[in-house]
C-alpha cells in the first residue's frame, strides 16, 4: 500500500506573509539553526496542557483553527498561520499564479462578534486608508472598522442593527 | 460609629475577591451574588454566604439593579455594601438608596458621586476653586452648531466628552470643523448607550500628554490626604493597559503641587473614602484636572505596593466613621510597582475581545509579585463582562528593577484557552521608550508599529509544529488512502486529540 503513496522528501510551511520553511521527511524532533540541530519536544501533561520544550524552556502551544492544509499555531501566546505544501502542490501553485494577476479584492471581516451600529460607506463609494467603514459595537465599545487600503467599495455585507459573528464579511473593497 | 459586620459584595470577578480578602481579615462576613452567567465563578468560593440570583435573561444584570441589590442586602442582613468598580460604583442614586435603607455604602457620599460624576458640574466646581483645567465649554452642549462655536473659540483640536462619562467611552477627538458633525453624533450616541445620558461637552484636546492620577483618602471628619500618583499613560483608546507607581515624570516638587491640588479638589466636594483625581500632564510640565473617579480603581494595587496601605481596609474603616490614622507626612513611597492588565484580548487583531474558557492558568509565586485574579482553570471569560483575566503586579527597588522583574515574571505566566495581552507586555518591557519612561498616552497609537514581537526562531518552531500536524494527519502509516494534496476539513478538537497521541 505504501507504494501508492507518492515519494516525498520534503514539506514546505508557508507563513501568511510569505516566508517559507522547509522540513525534510521523515520529520525529526529537531530544528536546525545554522549548522546545529536543537531538540524540540511536543508534550502534554495535566499541569501545563500541550506545550513545547525548547532550549530548556517550556512554551505553551495551542491549535486555534485549521482549514485543510492551513494551520493556526499559537506558540508562546502569539499566533502563526501556515499552509503546509508538498513539493507537487508548490509547483502547481506557481503555475496557477503565473496564469493570472494578483487578486485586487480585499474582504473586510468582523474582527469580533458584535452589533453593527452604523454603516458609513455605500456601495461604489471611494474609500481612503484609515477611513471608517462601519461602526461595530462589541463589549460595550463602539469600534470604527477602518479601511486598510485605498479603493472602491464593491459590496457591503451588513446593515445597521445587524448582529455579526467574528469573521463575517462586512465589506469588499477593490484595491486601487 | 457603626461597626460593619456583614458586607454585600455588589460585584464579581477579581475585585469581589480583593474586597473579600480584606473584609475577612477584618473579621467581616461577606455575601456574594451568584449569577446565571457564571454560576461557578471563583469569587463565589470566597464568600461566607451566597445569594442566588433568579435573574431572567430579559432583565438588567443584577449588579446594575439598584432595588434588587438593596433587597438582597436587607434579606441577607448586610449592614454595608461594597460596589467595587464599574457597575453601580459611581451611581449616586444607588449610594442614596443604600443610605435610605440604613445600609452603609462603602464609598463616598452620594452628593460627591453626583458632583464628580457629572463632568460639567465637576468642571464648574474646579473652575470655582481655580484648579488648572483645559479650556472648554462651560456646560454641556446641545448640538454640533454649538460645538462648532466653542471649538472655534478654543481652537482645534478639541475633544468631545460624555458629561456622565469616564473610561474612554463617549469620547471623540475633533481636529477639523468638517469632522464635527460626525464626531458629535458618535460621541453623543455612545454616551447615551453607555451612561443613559447623551449630553456631551467640549474641551481643548491636550496633545500627547501623560495621564497622571492621584490616590486620595478622606474620612468623614474632614481629613483628606493623597497617597502619591499613578502613571497610566500606557493606554489604547483611553483604556488603561499598564499602570505604575510612582511616575517617572514627577519629582518631589511637582508631586507636592499636584498632590495638594488633588486634595483641594476632593475637599471642594467634602470627599471621603478612596478616590482618584486624574490629571493630564503636558510636555512643559503643566497639569490639567481631567476628572475625579469616586471609587476604588482597577489599578489601586500599585499604590498599595509602594505605600503599604490597604485601600480596601481604609474604605471600610472610613465607612464605619473611623478617623484616618495616616497623616500626609506619614505617607512614604517606597520602591516601584508595575501592573499589567492581562486581558482575554487578541493583540494581533487590534486587541479584539477573545472570550473563551481558561484551560490552564498559573502565575509565578515569588516575593514582590502580586496577582489579583478572578479566574481559575475551568473559568470562562464571558462576553457580557469585561475581558480581564488577571492583574500582574510586580515590584522592584526602583523603576529599572521593576521593569526587569516584570519581564521575568511575564515569561512565567501560563494561560491556555484564550488569547491574551501577554505578548503586548512582553514586547513593551523590551521597548526603549518604555524603559526610558518618557512615553505619553499617544505611545501605543504613534510610537509602536506592532503590538507584539515574537522571539527569534519562534516562527520556525511554529512552522515545524504545523508541518508536524500535517504529517500526522496526512502521512500517517496507519491510514492509507488519504490524499495529502487535497487535505481535509479537520476540527481543532480532532487535532487536539491527535496531538495527544504523538
Amino acid at each position: 500500500m505504501n507504494a501508492e503513496k507518492p515519494e516525498l522528501k520534503k514539506l514546505f510551511a508557508l507563513s501568511s506573509d510569505g516566508r517559507k520553511y522547509s522540513f525534510t521527511l521523515p520529520l525529526k524532533n529537531v530544528i536546525r539553526i545554522g549548522k546545529r540541530d536543537y531538540n524540540i519536544e511536543l508534550r502534554e501533561d495535566e499541569k501545563y496542557g500541550i506545550h513545547v520544550l525548547w532550549k530548556n524552556r517550556r512554551y505553551p502551544v495551542e491549535i486555534v483553527r485549521t482549514k485543510q492544509n492551513r494551520y493556526e499555531i499559537l506558540f508562546n501566546d502569539i499566533s502563526h498561520v501556515f499552509t503546509v505544501e508538498t513539493p507537487f502542490a508548490m509547483q502547481r501553485k506557481k503555475v496557477l499564479h503565473s496564469g493570472k494577476g494578483k487578486s485586487d479584492k480585499l474582504v473586510v471581516r468582523a474582527p469580533m462578534p458584535g452589533k453593527i451600529i452604523d454603516v458609513i460607506v455605500r456601495e461604489n463609494s471611494q474609500v481612503l486608508r484609515g477611513e471608517a467603514l462601519v461602526i461595530l459595537e462589541a463589549m460595550k465599545m463602539q469600534n470604527e472598522i477602518q479601511s486598510v487600503v485605498n479603493g472602491t467599495i464593491t459590496k457591503i455585507g451588513v446593515k445597521p442593527g445587524q448582529n455579526v459573528m467574528k469573521d463575517d464579511i462586512l465589506a469588499e473593497i477593490t484595491v486601487k | 460609629m457603626k461597626k460593619i459586620k456583614r458586607i454585600l459584595i455588589a460585584n464579581r470577578g477579581e475585585i469581589a475577591i480583593r474586597i473579600m480578602r480584606t473584609a475577612k481579615a477584618m473579621g467581616i462576613k461577606c455575601v456574594a451574588v451568584r449569577t446565571a452567567v457564571e454560576p461557578n465563578a471563583m469569587y463565589l468560593s470566597m464568600a461566607d454566604i451566597i445569594h442566588d440570583d433568579d435573574e431572567d435573561a430579559s432583565e438588567i444584570p443584577v449588579f446594575l439593579d439598584v432595588e434588587k441589590l438593596i433587597s438582597v442586602a436587607l434579606a441577607t442582613k448586610c449592614d454595608a455594601v461594597h460596589p467595587g468598580y464599574g457597575f453601580l460604583a459611581e451611581n449616586a442614586y444607588f449610594a442614596d438608596r443604600c443610605q435610605v435603607n440604613g445600609i452603609i455604602f462603602i464609598g463616598p457620599s452620594h452628593d460627591a458621586i453626583y458632583k464628580m460624576g457629572n463632568k460639567t458640574v465637576a468642571r464648574q466646581i474646579a473652575l470655582k476653586h481655580k484648579i488648572p483645567m483645559a479650556m472648554g465649554s462651560p456646560g454641556s452642549i446641545a448640538d454640533e452648531d454649538e460645538a462648532l462655536v466653542h471649538a472655534t473659540r478654543i481652537g482645534y483640536p478639541v475633544i468631545i466628552k460624555a458629561a456622565s462619562g469616564g473610561g474612554g467611552r463617549g469620547m471623540r477627538i475633533v481636529r477639523h470643523a468638517s469632522e464635527m458633525e460626525k464626531m458629535f453624533t458618535l460621541a453623543s450616541r455612545e454616551a447615551e448607550k453607555a451612561f443613559n445620558d447623551p449630553s456631551v461637552f467640549i474641551e481643548k484636546y491636550i496633545e500627547n500628554p501623560k495621564h497622571i492620577e492621584f490616590q486620595i483618602l478622606g474620612d468623614q471628619h474632614g481629613n483628606i490626604i493623597h497617597l502619591g500618583e499613578r502613571e497610566c499613560s500606557i493606554q489604547r483608546k483611553h483604556q488603561k493597559l499598564l499602570e505604575e507607581a510612582p511616575s517617572p515624570a514627577l519629582d518631589e516638587e511637582l508631586r507636592k503641587t499636584m498632590g495638594d491640588t488633588a486634595v483641594q479638589i476632593a475637599r471642594a466636594v467634602s470627599y471621603y473614602s478612596a478616590g482618584t483625581v486624574e490629571f493630564l500632564l503636558d510636555s512643559d510640565r503643566n497639569f490639567y484636572f481631567m476628572e475625579m473617579n469616586t471609587r476604588i480603581q482597577v489599578e489601586h494595587p500599585v499604590t498599595e505596593m509602594i505605600t503599604g496601605i490597604d485601600l480596601i481596609e481604609q474604605q471600610i474603616r472610613i465607612a464605619m466613621g473611623e478617623e484616618l490614622k495616616i497623616r500626609q507626612e506619614d505617607v512614604r513611597l517606597t520602591g516601584w510597582a508595575i501592573e499589567c492588565r492581562i486581558n482575554a484580548e487578541d493583540v494581533q487583531a487590534g486587541f479584539a475581545p477573545s472570550p473563551g474558557r481558561i484551560e490552564k492558568i498559573s502565575f509565578p509565586e515569588e516575593p514582590g509579585i502580586r496577582v489579583d485574579t478572578g479566574v481559575r482553570a475551568g473559568s470562562s471569560i464571558v462576553a457580557s463582562y469585561d475581558s480581564m483575566i488577571a492583574k500582574l503586579i510586580v515590584t522592584g527597588k526602583d523603576r529599572h528593577e521593576a521593569v526587569v522583574n516584570t519581564k521575568k515574571a511575564l515569561d512565567k505566566v501560563w494561560i491556555k484557552g484564550t488569547k491574551t495581552t501577554l505578548p503586548f507586555f512582553r514586547m513593551l518591557m523590551r521597548n526603549h521608550l518604555f524603559q526610558e519612561g518618557t512615553f505619553t498616552t499617544a505611545f501605543i497609537e504613534k510610537d509602536l508599529d506592532k503590538y507584539y514581537k515574537h522571539g527569534e526562531y519562534e516562527e520556525m518552531i511554529a512552522a515545524w509544529l504545523a508541518t508536524k500536524l500535517f504529517v500526522e494527519e496526512n502521512l500517517d502509516d496507519k491510514k492509507n488512502n488519504i490524499s495529502f494534496d487535497q487535505g481535509r476539513e479537520i476540527t481543532p478538537w480532532l487535532l487536539r486529540k491527535r496531538l495527544t497521541q504523538f
